[in-house]
């Protein structure tokens, strides 16, 4: 069946139209420069979904946990081997998702025979100063985006994956405008930017709403959702940078939503 | 770089992984190139010596002095024989560090790998294992006589109703809980016996003993092992090269800075 081209083309946009109906759901997880260091944030129900990789390098994902957990180890094998064979610092955001992983979730994708990824990433990657920071958000067809791989574009300082593509745009416009500084104002702008993209996954808000709006929303979801976040430290006192962020660091953030 | 997939029954076995990826080969390349049992070693191996830890009243300090030798002569005097694996965990080296060096490379990798992919932090019995099990996969080169490690191994059990932890093995890989403390290399005896007696006769048992007090008694081990062995380096007192010293307790692992080192020193080899 799928030997002929225009069946081939059928069954990849059907899989395609699966994978996004599974994905749609999926809470928004934002990655953000800061001075201290970078921020990762969601809000989820039940499970993790932040974790740490290798010394410098953590990542977020949204889908099927099986898939996640698959992913997961690949990461955490690929960066521990590479750190042990060669050194600590030659272990690279850049070079394991352009290599490894895109190659890897393009071909899963394409074999209309075996099963997708059901899952979408973002990589953290933090550098000396906030403008080696790198974020990587990976599809589960391969694509890639990183705020800052090829020349001559604009970089960004925050990156993120929604289950829709409407409310990552959206957050990323909203982001934009926002500046950051210290973790403190990081963790303000992540919990609102995390607002953003649930008030517009759904057909009936398009646009970004008015702060009092946004304030009100978010109220009234965070009821249902436990937040989650780490930090990857620009200047750890190890060699390990991931630290999850506890009850005393976010309380203060939250405590704005609370009734 | 290739993906490969775990499943559960190796999860979080970093020294598996790396067989499989190749990243470590057990020795089987070496068979036919090593010397009969009993016959002399094909290449004059680096040594490093003397390294202590005991219990004191603010944790475990672990020591070493700085020589690697060669035979009858002095590689290097700047080497480093405590080894921090983790943020709780020192592993201390006596014998080949080409092996040493390459074990706690290992280890270090092991132990974060496993807190990384499992979630969880490795108990203090799995990291001590996993000591042991790197000495018996080098059994076969202990037996030809080539890249024997003897190491010691210092570490802070949280959970534990004496948190300071020392374990010292031999080179086939038994490991063995110390009371009070532990030396190895070919100036281990004598310190050993200068524990033991401070220990059981001194002023102040080890374990009474303040941070300044215990790293006092560990420079005078140490310079007393240099004395008879001239594998072990002591105090190099025109280099100013002095021992690594290092304090495991529950705050993590703190260096003692050589500028520390040299005043204590001052006043830690005068007779008192």
């Amino acid at each position: 069946m799928i030997d002929e081209p225009y069946r081939w083309v059928e069954a990849i946009a059907n899989r395609r139209e699966y994978i996004e109906s599974e994905l749609a759901p999926g809470s928004p997880t934002i990655a953000l420069s800061c001075q201290e260091g970078v921020l990762l944030l969601t809000f989820g129900k039940d499970r993790k979904k932040i974790f740490e990789i290798y010394d410098r390098i953590a990542l977020g994902g949204i889908g099927h946990p099986g898939d996640l957990e698959r992913l997961r180890m690949m990461a955490i094998e690929l960066a521990s081997t590479e750190g042990f064979a060669r050194s600590v610092s030659d272990v690279s955001l850049r070079r394991m998702t352009t290599y490894s992983f895109s190659p890897a979730f393009k071909q899963a994708f394409e074999q209309v025979y075996g099963a997708p990824y059901l899952a979408r990433l973002l990589f953290a990657e933090v550098g000396a100063t906030p403008a080696d920071d790198l974020f990587v958000a990976l599809d589960y067809d391969g694509s890639m985006s990183a705020n800052s791989m090829g020349s001559g574009k604009g970089r960004d300082h925050f990156s993120v994956i929604a289950g829709t593509r409407r409310s990552a745009t959206q957050i990323a416009e909203y982001l934009r405008n926002e500046p950051v500084g210290s973790l403190d104002s990081a963790l303000a702008v992540a919990v609102r930017a995390w607002g953003v993209g649930l008030y517009t996954a759904d057909e009936d808000h398009a646009d970004i709403p008015p702060p009092e709006e946004l304030k009100n929303f978010l109220k009234a979801q965070l009821k249902d959702y436990s937040i989650e976040a780490a930090l990857l430290e620009r200047k750890p006192k190890t060699r390990i940078a991931f630290t999850e962020l506890g009850e005393d660091q976010v309380g203060s953030v939250l405590s704005e939503y609370k009734e | 770089m290739q993906l490969s997939e775990s499943n559960s029954a190796d999860a979080g076995d970093f020294v598996g992984l790396l067989r499989r990826s190749g990243a470590l080969r057990d020795q089987k390349h070496l068979e036919g190139h090593l010397p009969p049992l009993g016959g002399q070693p094909p290449v004059l191996e680096t040594q490093a010596t003397t390294v202590l830890a005991f219990k004191f009243s603010d944790g475990v300090l672990v020591a070493g002095d700085r020589r690697a030798t060669a035979g009858n002569v002095v590689m290097y005097d700047r080497a480093d024989k405590v080894l921090e694996i983790d943020r709780h965990s020192v592993m201390a080296i006596a014998g080949s560090p080409a092996t040493a060096w390459e074990m706690a490379r290992v280890l270090e990798h092991s132990f974060q790998f496993y807190r990384r992919s499992q979630l969880q932090e490795m108990s203090v019995e799995g990291k001590v294992r996993a000591l042991s099990k790197l000495l018996r996969d080098n059994l076969g080169m202990v037996l030809q006589g080539v890249g024997v490690v003897v190491p010691i191994f210092a570490t802070y059990d949280y959970g534990a109703e004496d948190p300071a932890k020392v374990f010292f093995y031999d080179a086939m890989g038994a490991q063995f809980e110390a009371t009070d403390f532990a030396a190895s290399g070919s100036g281990g005896p004598s310190v050993r016996s200068i524990l033991y007696y401070e220990n059981a006769w001194g002023k102040t048992q080890l374990r009474d003993l303040d941070q300044k007090g215990a790293i006092t008694i560990a420079l005078r081990a140490l310079d007393t092992a240099a004395e008879a062995d001239t594998a072990t380096g002591g105090i190099d007192r025109q280099g100013k090269i002095f021992p690594i010293v290092k304090i495991v307790n529950q705050n993590g692992i703190t260096t003692v800075p050589d500028d520390v080192l040299s005043s204590l020193f001052q006043t830690a080899l005068s007779p008192s």
